[in-house]
């Protein structure tokens, strides 16, 4: 044995698990990799924090959203932070903080540490862009946000999912994906009439949701209302809804609310969803009406994904409400820069 | 009374000591563990109790809905694989609950589905297995249900049609064909009962009359001229894919089913997988672009079922061509949503519970 070098890669990790995963520095839209401290944060000067939440062991079905936030950063290394519909540079805006460290089949500390990384990025005055992982992440990074208003704020909440999420418990679990919505509502600082749901569909909502869903005066925007409407309408209510009266905003983006079509690469995927142009149409109205205290992108697996169809279609959502909400604020590109 | 018909939903994966015991627990969140989630077990379609494909069987357990899957692939040209069609159907259902909200309806209780497992099929054999086919959907009709048949590959309706006109011999049927192809071959090499000429052997029986047939969804370029001679030259419904684009998914899909249920006594439905766009529907045998969206899948069901059908068949359905199940899901959907649709239509003019 050589006294002078380290031995431990030949053994089980014995301190961060983490590493195994981390493959090097690959940042959402090559942004610098900042720590989730306060003091880092703030230094920054970014507008939003990107972390990643390996996390799936809240899901009922199939697994493999825990590698959806690294797929998300690949596919944004596809883009530029210059987005010519809008005239906006995107430069600046955002850093990367990583992924929240996860232990294994411990659900109460990962939802921990979830919560009190959401909440330093939240205290440090950015907008966090959660990437998960299932949809439980929701749990935890809502009651951050919820804690952070604090009693006298009120948070609006908006999901965009194929299914309710309004199971009380399942299987007796209280914290796992199915219930996101349920726990989320019993929030002591989210009213009934700043929540929205928009994208129901299919039987994979059973009845005990939508009965939870009506007793909780939940407006849910089905899949049929949306095609029926169309999508802006529906969009203009759900973020009205949103923005009500309120001082903190979630917005909570299921992949599965997209056709399966359009995104394979989900944990349920289903039938009879968003088309890509619409949610296009969506992220723009909705970075129109203003930017939302956190954005989450939500059980994204891209084990089940086609030539990235999926991590491409959410990374352009996240960027493309970014971009719009950068214009509607008049942060538009200087038209005489030109190419030297 | 011990002979009273007795029809129990107790779904395998919940028996055992962890069984759950409560009358509606298979259209609620899971109490005690993950259900069919992640624990399929032996899967049956919807997780609907088995039954032998025995007219007296499922008369005694008053059935109205058998489902029956077909592993045949032999009778189609282009490639292999529909054989596991019914297989993955099953598995897609298991990630469903039999509650529907758009429709406030129990599948489980309104239909008592049962599922009677797969049709025996002969390697080789065309013509016996089209004879099973013929006798196990009869054994279904006889004993007072519907028929949710899936394919294999599109042979299947010729046989299930003569089934239909065999159970209406001194009434009329209707016949209705959703795909992309024309499917209308007098014969292929010789051939007459491959999966192109579903339609035209249904014209060919005695009871089935071109007024009560048409066809919904045809495209491209694998409709050779005597496919289009059939329906043009016999004066047959034709709808073509264009024409659902121009006019609308719901009102093409309400013409069609006027035409079959006009003065007939029960009609079999066929809806090929193809007809579906190759971006929704990865897993069929023949893919094609240019098809019917997810939404308007689900539109053309829930039409549909406003109007019902005696045997409702799914043919070509791949899996092994399927990406992360979209296509196994977007049919169990279809099924799904036709049956939700029926119930409600049903409920609605008092014709059942």
């Amino acid at each position: 044995m050589n006294p002078a070098k380290n031995y431990d890669h030949l053994f089980s990790p014995l301190g961060d698990p983490e590493d195994f995963k981390t493959l090097g520095v690959i940042t959402f839209l090559r942004s610098p990799q900042v720590s989730m401290e306060t003091g880092a944060l703030k230094d920054s000067g970014a507008r939003y924090a990107f972390m990643g939440i390996p996390y799936d062991e809240g899901n009922v079905g199939k697994p493999g959203s825990e590698d959806g936030a690294q797929a998300f950063r690949m596919a944004s290394y596809e883009y530029f932070p210059y987005w010519f519909e809008y005239q906006v540079d995107l430069e600046g805006h955002c850093i990367d903080c990583g992924n929240v460290r996860i232990p294994k089949v411990s659900p109460e500390l990962a939802h921990e540490r979830i919560y009190r990384a959401v909440r330093e990025v939240l205290r440090s005055g950015l907008i966090p862009i959660i990437c998960g992982g299932d949809h439980s992440i929701s749990i935890p990074a809502s009651r951050a946000l919820s804690d952070h208003i604090g009693e006298d704020g009120r948070m609006g909440y908006l999901h965009l999912g194929a299914h309710l999420d309004m199971a009380d418990s399942w299987a007796g679990e209280k914290m796992t994906s199915p219930c996101s919505m349920a726990r989320i509502t019993e929030l002591p600082n989210v009213h009934p009439e700043n929540v929205a749901h928009v994208g129901a569909r299919n039987s994979m909502n059973p009845k005990d949701h939508v009965e939870l869903a009506e007793s909780r005066g939940i407006r849910f925007f089905s899949m049929r209302e949306v095609i029926d409407r169309g999508i802006a309408p529906v969009v203009d209510e759900a973020a009205d809804r949103l923005w009500s009266d309120t001082t903190g905003q979630y917005l909570s983006i299921n992949m599965n609310v997209m056709d399966a079509s359009a995104a394979p690469g989900v944990t349920a995927p289903e039938p009879g969803g968003l088309e890509s142009r619409e949610v296009m149409q969506l992220a723009t109205l909705l970075g129109q009406k203003g930017a939302p205290s956190i954005i989450e992108i939500s059980e994204l697996s891209p084990v089940y994904d086609v030539s990235d169809t999926t991590s491409k279609l959410a990374a352009c959502i996240v960027l493309r409400l970014m971009a719009a909400n950068c214009k509607e604020r008049g942060e538009t590109v200087d038209q005489s820069i030109k190419r030297g | 009374m011990t002979n009273e018909p007795k029809w129990e939903f107790v779904p395998h994966q919940h028996k055992g000591p962890a069984q759950q015991k409560g009358k509606d627990d298979h259209i609620l969140s899971p109490k005690l563990h993950n259900g069919a989630f992640k624990s399929a077990g032996l899967a049956t379609f919807m997780g609907a109790p088995y039954c032998p494909p025995d007219r007296d069987a499922i008369r005694s357990i008053d059935a109205r809905i058998c489902f029956l899957g077909v592993p045949w692939d032999q009778g189609q040209m282009v490639r292999a694989g529909t054989s596991q069609g019914p297989a993955g159907l099953r598995e897609a259902s298991t990630q469903y609950f039999p509650y529907m909200f758009e429709y406030g309806v129990d599948l489980m209780e309104f239909f008592r589905p049962v599922d009677c497992g797969d049709i025996p099929i002969v390697p080789g054999n065309n013509e016996k297995s089209h004879e099973y086919i013929y006798q196990y959907v009869t054994e279904c009709l006889e004993g007072g249900a519907k028929v949710i048949l899936c394919g294999g590959d599109h042979s299947v309706p010729i046989p299930g049609s003569r089934a239909l006109s065999d159970f209406h011999a001194s009434g009329k049927i209707g016949y209705l064909h959703v795909d992309c192809h024309l499917d209308s071959a007098p014969d292929w090499e010789g051939n007459p009962n491959t999966n192109c000429s579903g339609p035209a052997r249904a014209f060919d029986l005695p009871n089935c009359d071109g007024s009560n047939m048409a066809h919904m969804g045809s495209r491209n370029g694998l409709n050779p001229k005597d496919w289009v001679d059939f329906w043009i030259d016999n004066n047959v419904r034709l709808v073509p894919m264009q024409e659902v684009v121009d006019r609308g998914i719901d009102v093409c899909t309400k013409e069609i089913f006027d035409i079959a249920w006009d003065k007939t006594d029960g009609i079999y439905w066929s809806w090929d997988t193809d007809s579906l766009d190759a971006s929704c529907m990865p897993g069929t045998t023949a893919p094609e672009t240019f098809g019917i969206k997810p939404r308007e899948a689900l539109e053309l069901a829930r039409v549909a079922g406003t109007y019902g059908a005696d045997i409702f068949e799914i043919s070509e359905l791949c899996p092994q061509y399927d990406v992360s199940d979209m296509s196994t899901k977007l049919v169990c959907c279809m099924i799904y949503h036709y049956l939700g649709s029926r119930a409600q239509t049903l409920r609605k003019s008092g014709l059942q519970s």
